[in-house]
């Protein structure tokens, strides 16, 4: 196999890796909002189960994406071992802002990739992410999605 | 902090690449002209020049709630103490944002800084709390549209960034949006 070749398929291999995490990511999204609904009641179950579809629309999105790459996209998991125990509203909004920090650091995997079309999807899959965790944590973080491991020490300002 | 060795390599490796691609394609004399630094620097200056005008925006619009001019306009509207609780938390968001570009760029010692180091000048905002207000609305969205725009020619790690400090400018929205209903959006 030429060097061109072996590059084109690490990419491929990474694209598709990328996408089978983002995949996951709404699959335990999905999971988890019937959870987060099923503790809230009104206007707050209303916007649970806005995001629940929000999050059943990403995951057929992704499935396609991979199925025309010719990847078998992966299976939702039967249950899921939830982050939090979830008995309150207060909880369930914890779950919510759990399960779209995870979709945004799953989708941001996708901005890494070589592809710009791809770039731009998971940005804005990053950005819908990032949106709905502020409405559930009632208030706006520096740096959605990336974890701390990711951020360099500040270095001392002049300014 | 462990990471930052790392990174500070990486990209003083990217901004001496373009000598070393250059050299491999035909005799270039490593003793004349510096390198050129990478696009990506270019980028990452652009990225901190915007961030920087965001910053000044929000300190504008603070001092000017602080100190209320004598125009009717200036006292039209919310509390400024209202205002200020609402808009420094994103300010020190911008200022996060603004901290954690400029640790990715590596000046080469000895190099003049750039024109877009020093602050660039933000336009005075609106003096009515909800057109202020409103001001700073447009501008997030301007500069969480103008961060995307930096995707395709950033390196991955940058890639990133750029698209969390989008979403995080993105999500300012929702918060100016709360706001202009206690300043009176109707009525700036």
């Amino acid at each position: 196999m030429s060097r061109y070749a072996t590059t084109v398929s690490r990419s491929a291999l990474a694209t598709t890796a990328a996408l089978q995490s983002a995949l996951a990511a709404e699959h335990a999204a999905v999971y988890g909002y019937g959870v987060v609904g099923a503790n809230l009641a009104g206007s707050r179950q209303a916007a649970a189960m806005t995001d629940w579809v929000a999050h059943q629309v990403a995951r057929d999105t992704l499935e396609a994406m991979l199925r025309s790459r010719g990847a078998q996209p992966v299976a939702a998991a039967v249950a899921y071992q939830l982050p939090v125990t979830v008995r309150t509203p207060g909880q369930a909004a914890a779950l919510a802002v759990i399960l779209e920090d995870r979709v945004a650091t799953a989708y941001l995997g996708l901005v890494a990739l070589s592809s710009a079309s791809i770039r731009q999807f998971g940005a804005l899959q990053v950005r819908a992410a990032a949106l709905r965790a502020a409405f559930w944590r009632g208030s706006t973080v520096a740096f959605p999605g990336l974890p701390a491991s990711a951020l360099t020490a500040p270095r001392p300002q002049k300014s | 902090m462990a990471a930052h060795p790392t990174r500070r390599v990486v990209l003083t490796a990217a901004a001496v690449m373009p000598l070393a691609v250059a050299s491999g394609c035909g005799g270039v004399d490593v003793l004349s002209a510096p390198p050129r630094p990478a696009p990506d620097v270019a980028l990452l200056r652009s990225a901190i020049a915007a961030e920087q005008l965001m910053v000044a925006r929000y300190i504008n619009v603070l001092s000017a709630a602080r100190n209320p001019g004598a125009t009717p306009a200036a006292r039209r509207g919310g509390s400024p103490a209202a205002l200020s609780a609402a808009l420094e938390p994103v300010l020190a968001e911008h200022r996060a944002h603004l901290a954690q570009l400029r640790s990715r760029l590596i000046v080469p010692a000895g190099a003049a800084p750039s024109p877009s180091e020093r602050a660039p000048a933000a336009p005075a905002p609106p003096a009515a709390p909800a057109a202020a207000v409103a001001f700073l609305r447009e501008a997030e969205q301007a500069a969480a549209t103008a961060m995307l725009d930096r995707l395709p020619q950033a390196p991955g790690s940058l890639a990133q960034l750029f698209a969390s400090i989008s979403a995080s400018e993105a999500t300012h929205v929702p918060v100016l949006d709360a706001l202009l209903l206690v300043t009176g959006g109707t009525g700036g």
